[in-house]
């Protein structure tokens, strides 16, 4: 078998020309176990087989992580909320207070309507009856005769 | 621009952060916690995240700065700390004459020469070689050229190579 390619990709990896994925084709042809590989380039396996990522972080750091972070903002999100939950209320409240005001402004207004209605009509319910003004005033002025004649203390001056 | 969401945008992150910052401290718990800090800062950051072209580079760059502290900050109280844990597992399974344990012996040979290339050389290989990047997005996190990438990755291979076939040659 013929490993010139390989050789030529290996020259070029150890002078840093290679693209990222003829260092793919490397690493790959280097997983090979060691009796497979040509005897020339089997030294250079471990070269390649150094290069995995078999270092890594528990789920733990995850849960640590995320309880330190997304949980923490959650809590205060909780504390926004409350102010949050007040707002509706504070709406709703408004929303009956403008309600109530509009209520009794129209109440008002249809009160006042019948108390002109009642004036309008007075007239026409007008029944001639001894209180008229000119009545009145005959009735005063012979009332005050009679007081006058009545309560005028004898001798007073005197 | 897509919505970005911390459970299924950043989070899933983790374990490609982990090995960079892995690949810089040396260190699990170390690594671990830098990730952990990463990812808060990213979140206290999530006005942001809708400016942020790639959340994965702004991810990894957080992860790579807080790692460098962590190293130079760890380096001040124990010099000797970078040492100490990794020759020990080269002879132990030296011993082993197994063909699966000798492949696997060669392999963390090749992560121990990786440790101790500087540090920029060991980012820039960590996010080629393992994390399959592009020159570019490596330029982007590590605030270089991309000239400045490739020449890191040729060093690497280069010094990864040399000393490795070394090592095989004179039976070590």
């Amino acid at each position: 078998m013929d490993y010139k390619y390989i050789e030529q990709l290996l020259d070029r990896y150890f002078e840093a020309e290679t693209t990222l994925k003829e260092e793919q084709i490397l690493k790959a042809f280097f997983e090979q176990s060691e009796e497979e590989l040509p005897e020339s380039l089997r030294q250079y396996k471990p070269l390649f087989a150094a290069m995995e990522q078999d270092e890594t972080l528990g789920d733990d750091f995850d849960a640590r992580l995320l309880e330190m972070t997304e949980e923490k903002m959650l809590v205060k999100a909780r504390i926004i909320s409350l102010s949050d939950r007040i707002r509706p209320l504070m709406r709703a409240a408004a929303v009956v207070a403008i309600l109530l005001t509009l209520s009794t402004a129209l109440n008002q207004s249809f009160k006042e309507d019948k108390v002109w209605a009642d004036e309008s009509d007075y007239a026409l319910r007008y029944e001639p009856t001894g209180n008229e003004p000119a009545m009145a005033y005959d009735q005063v002025n012979t009332d005050s005769v009679k007081s006058d004649s009545l309560y005028k203390p004898s001798g007073y001056f005197e | 621009m897509k919505k970005i969401s911390f459970r299924t945008d950043v989070l899933p992150l983790k374990n490609e952060l982990f090995r960079v910052a892995l690949r810089i401290t040396l260190n699990r718990e170390d690594a671990e916690d830098v990730v952990q800090e990463t990812m808060i800062r990213v979140w206290n950051k999530r006005e942001q995240w809708e400016q942020i072209e790639s959340i994965e580079a702004f991810c990894t760059t957080i992860c790579r700065n807080l790692a460098l502290d962590k190293t130079k900050r760890a380096s001040n109280q124990d010099a000797s700390l970078d040492d100490e844990g990794h020759d020990a597992p080269d002879h132990s399974y030296g011993a082993n004459p197994e063909e699966q344990a000798v492949q696997r012996d060669k392999v963390e040979r090749v992560r121990t020469l990786m440790n101790h290339l500087p540090e920029k050389q060991r980012t820039c290989m960590q996010l080629r070689d393992v994390e399959g990047k592009s020159y570019k997005e490596i330029a982007a996190v590590m605030d270089i050229t991309e000239q400045q990438v490739k020449v890191n990755i040729f060093r690497a291979r280069q010094t990864i190579k040399q000393e490795f076939l070394k090592q095989e040659q004179y039976g070590l």
